[in-house]
């Protein structure tokens, strides 16, 4: 299905005809085409077939009928489906039913009759077609500012689907005014635990004090065994219901990819083109050269903070490669000041660009102005997004 | 002969270099079902067979050239058109309507709820009754929709296969009712479940116990209605559900085979019921992949009826076969059109030397076929007979070198087939494992991809559209129907008696428990009164019902 979402569609015979070399092939043929097919099968009642439409969460119902009873069997599916609550759910009808019967079925509530011989392709473009005016009214919607417009285009971005209507909604004039300069797209980084989502929580706070918008993306890693996460970075930044100016979304990183989230640059594109103006994206410490970070970010802030250990390892030293910003985090703890000469050592060679490093403590409240100053201050790219 | 070689090779080369050479048309060369064809067949093509003389004879051992020595010059085929639809009453005035316009023989719709052994009054057949076909429920719907026809004259085949031993019952019943002689009655049972199970789906019972009452039937028609065929083996509903002409031929047999592998194994002498062995083939677009199909059956038959079954009789090895043009073919745009595809598959059937033939009215994908529509398609069957010639001399193809070459090769795939049948187990093992169901939908969605790439073309479909169409004029079919059937219904559940239907029931469980022939018990249950619904019940009791397993 290419650049579409892929639509569900439950497929079924109902009634007693066994005729089913059309309904086999068009399962297969819409499967080809990238949609997602439920083959129900043979001598399926009304009930069985709504029953699936809502089990199986569709968006499409396909009835195939040559037997001639379709103004019997499908007004009690469309009945059924609206008992069922998914009388949203497209109703199409396959086979032989004469030029009245279509006219009635239509009337009813039937979206389209495909008679015998109908391309494949005819009925994929007719769904493509449906889930276009579907997308369309979320570009809309995002346009006009429905915040769970944007939550919606933000999933299908992450998931990689709807990219043509994400690259709309990019494109969209109005927001494009708005955010004619783009959102300033910092991105944090650092190892488990350093306290990155509780830095940024004070950073949300100064960032609002100063009457700019932010949307956060906090992406945590999704296990390689199950694919599941769980996304808990919320919990540590300030909860603001009534703040619309806020928008937090949480995200699963795949693991074996580097600390960004596919697709980010899409969607901080999306927060962009809604209106924020700033964008802070947290990631997971992805070890050495982590250069997409770089990619999509302006500043790239990287967090350490006082080892216990002497050195600083290596791979924080392959980390530090990407920063703008190093931020020695919980700076309050002993050993900060002795990491802070350590770093200043090592990143400011003569030659070498100077990285500011700053001492921040989120738990006393230290050093967060002056890092979203500096963070503003940095020269910054202009991405590629 | 290397003189005559070598006075060839000029020309020949030359031909060869030409065709190279030559511009060739963008949709690949293949038949309907594939098959790549080459640009000219030759005597080399026929390796071992390239003088054509062991073609042999019409009516004559293997007969791929026919099976009736004189074919059409003696005796033209049946034109059979297939009609049924609503009530008993109103089909029974079609049959008639029929048989007035010249046709020569009955063949009987019934419509899905009795395919499928329900009442008119199960809910499941709500919508259904009297639409594709007539509504039968008891021995007395039967009575009135032969009422006023001599089944003596007429032969008469009924479409019906998961019940079709309990409506033979009821044909037998209403025919000793009015009179009639079973020895005198002609006509064919379609009575093959095994083909439902690949591709048509009326199926009640588990394959095993299908099969029985397929044999069942077999059997008692040998003995009592000599004349009858009591199996249709039947290919069409096969290619209707979207196989090659190569698995229509080489499934179709493989059934064949297995019925008579069943008969044997109960006891039976294979030239007692061979000869009463019937077939029944599509005849689709592709004309002399058709008619090599219907040759390759002969051939094939004859010889595994003669050498692996042992028959005697000459009337055993020959495979005689009804035939009706493609459903599946005809196309709901430009409907006109159909007329001309019908023509020419119904003279592919005749070139292929079918013994009957149901041609396909025009209107078929829109509706039941009006009154119109079917008296064209029984008007081209006659135009065919009486005005293009093609009836003068047997097997006017044979000896082609293309259709001989195409006749071969459809033989060697049906071996293949036969050979990967028993390495799955045989028939009801490769049933089970949905073997057949899965190569019939693999060649389905191959067909639906060529037409949608325009790999083939379909006039009116995908090439020469038309934009704006006037709409045929369709029958319709009234809600009446079902009404009125189910009010029958009801006035004689009323009528019967109800102590003397429990009883034959009852007796009819017990003799399908054992292996004993059970037309005999459900002939008592049709005088009874029992319904259609009621007997398939009773033995779905002992048989189990069969879920359907898709592809």
């Amino acid at each position: 299905m290419g650049n579409q979402m892929p639509a569900r569609i439950v497929l079924a015979k109902v009634g007693l005809d066994g005729h089913d070399r059309g309904v086999k092939v068009v399962a297969r043929g819409l499967r080809d085409a990238g949609f997602h097919v439920i083959y129900a099968g043979l001598w399926q009642s009304p009930g069985a077939v709504a029953r699936a439409v809502a089990d199986e969460d569709a968006d499409w119902l396909g009835l195939s009928l040559l037997s001639g009873a379709h103004m019997t069997l499908v007004p009690q599916v469309l009945e059924l489906l609206r008992q069922a609550g998914v009388g949203d759910a497209g109703l199409l009808v396959g086979g032989i039913v004469p030029e009245d019967d279509v006219t009635k079925l239509l009337e009813l509530g039937v979206a389209r009759v495909f008679g015998p011989g109908t391309p494949i392709e005819e009925i994929a473009l007719f769904l493509r077609g449906r889930e276009t005016r579907r997308a369309l009214e979320l570009g809309e919607r995002f346009r006009q500012g429905d915040r769970n417009a944007l939550s919606r285009l933000l999933s299908l971005a992450a998931r990689g689907e709807g990219q043509e209507l994400v690259a709309g909604a990019l494109a969209s004039d109005a927001a494009a005014r708005s955010a004619s300069l783009g959102p300033r797209v910092i991105a944090v980084t650092g190892s488990g635990g350093v306290g990155k989502s509780t830095l940024i929580g004070k950073l949300i706070e100064v960032i609002r004090s100063a009457g700019r918008s932010v949307a956060v993306l906090a992406c945590d890693p999704q296990s390689s065994l199950t694919g599941g996460a769980l996304l808990g970075d919320r919990i540590r930044m300030p909860s603001r219901p009534d703040d619309l100016a806020l928008f937090i979304r949480s995200l699963a990183t795949p693991s074996g990819h580097s600390g960004v989230a596919p697709y980010v640059d899409r969607m901080i594109g999306l927060f962009g083109r809604f209106g924020f103006d700033t964008v802070i994206v947290e990631t997971v410490g992805a070890g050495q050269g982590d250069t997409a970070m770089r990619e999509v970010a302006d500043v790239v802030i990287v967090l350490v903070q006082p080892e216990t250990g002497d050195d600083l390892q290596w791979e924080k030293a392959g980390q530090l490669e990407i920063a703008d910003i190093v931020v020695v985090h919980k700076s309050d703890l002993p050993n900060a000041q002795r990491v802070e000469s350590q770093l200043r050592e090592l990143l400011n060679l003569p030659g070498c660009r100077p990285v500011p490093i700053m001492p921040v403590s989120s738990s006393k409240g230290i050093g967060v102005q002056e890092l979203w100053a500096a963070a503003l201050a940095c020269p910054g790219r202009p991405a590629a997004r | 002969m290397n003189q005559m070689q070598s006075a060839d090779r000029v020309p020949r080369e030359r031909w060869e270099q030409e065709q190279r050479s030559s511009p060739v048309r963008e949709q690949p060369a293949t038949t309907v079902s594939g098959r790549p064809v080459k640009p000219l067949y030759t005597p080399d093509d026929l390796p071992g067979k390239g003088d054509l003389t062991d073609l042999g004879y019409p009516g004559q051992y293997p007969f791929a050239r026919g099976v009736h020595a004189t074919m059409y010059r003696g005796r033209l085929w049946t034109m059979r058109q297939f009609a049924g639809f609503g009530t008993p009453r109103q089909t029974n005035e079609r049959f008639k309507f029929l048989l007035e316009k010249g046709q020569t023989g009955l063949s009987t719709a019934f419509d899905l709820p009795t395919l499928m052994g329900l009442d008119s009054d199960n809910p499941r057949a709500a919508g259904e009754v009297g639409r594709l076909g007539v509504a039968m429920d008891t021995l007395d719907d039967m009575l009135v929709l032969f009422d006023g026809i001599n089944l003596e004259q007429v032969s008469v085949s009924m479409t019906i296969n998961a019940p079709a031993i309990v409506i033979m019952a009821f044909y037998l019943a209403a025919a000793q009712d009015r009179g009639f002689d079973w020895r005198k009655l002609r006509g064919t049972l379609q009575n093959d479940t095994l083909k439902e199970f690949h591709a048509q789906n009326e199926f009640v019972f588990p394959p095993e116990p299908s099969v029985r009452l397929v044999c069942d039937v077999i059997e008692f028609c040998t003995r009592h209605v000599p004349q009858w065929n009591p199996v249709s083996i039947s290919g069409y509903h096969i290619r209707e559900a979207g196989s090659t002409a190569a698995q229509e031929l080489a499934f179709t047999l493989a059934d064949g085979f297995h019925y008579v592998e069943q008969c044997l194994a109960r006891g039976m002498a294979v030239d007692d019921f061979a000869p009463r062995l019937s077939f029944f083939f599509n005849a689709h677009n592709d004309l002399f992949e058709e008619v090599a199909k219907y040759r390759a059956a002969r051939v094939l038959w004859a010889d595994a009826m003669r050498n692996r079954y042992g028959a005697q009789s000459e009337a055993s090895w020959k495979l005689r076969c009804h035939a009706q043009t493609a459903g599946c073919s005809l196309q709901d745009k430009q409907p006109e059109l159909n007329l001309v595809r019908v023509a020419y598959q119904a003279l592919a059937a005749v070139l292929g030397g079918c013994q009957s033939l149901h041609t396909n009215s025009m209107d078929e994908t829109l509706a039941l076929p009006s009154q119109h529509a079917v008296t064209l398609a029984l008007r081209t069957q006659q135009v065919l007979a009486y005005e293009t010639g093609v009836t003068n001399t047997a097997d006017p193809l044979g000896g082609s070198y293309f259709v001989e070459a195409l006749t071969r090769a459809l033989q060697d795939d049906a071996r293949a087939y036969f050979d990967r049948i028993q390495s799955a187990g045989g028939m009801i093992p490769a049933i089970e494992a949905g073997f057949f169901r899965r190569e019939i939908a693999d060649a389905a969605f191959a067909f639906q991809r060529d037409v949608d790439a325009r790999r083939k073309l379909i006039v009116g479909v995908n090439a020469f559209v038309e934009p704006d169409e006037k709409p045929l004029e369709t029958l319709i079919v009234d809600g009446q129907v079902e009404k009125d059937q189910k009010a029958a219904l009801r006035a004689r559940r009323a009528r019967a008696n109800s102590s003397d239907v429990r009883r034959c029931l009852s007796e009819l469980r017990r003799a399908a428990a054992t292996s004993a022939n059970l037309v005999g018990p459900l002939l008592d249950a049709a005088r009874a009164r029992a319904s259609v619904g009621e007997i398939m019940d009773a033995l779905a009791e002992v048989f189990g019902r069969y879920e359907a397993k898709t592809a």
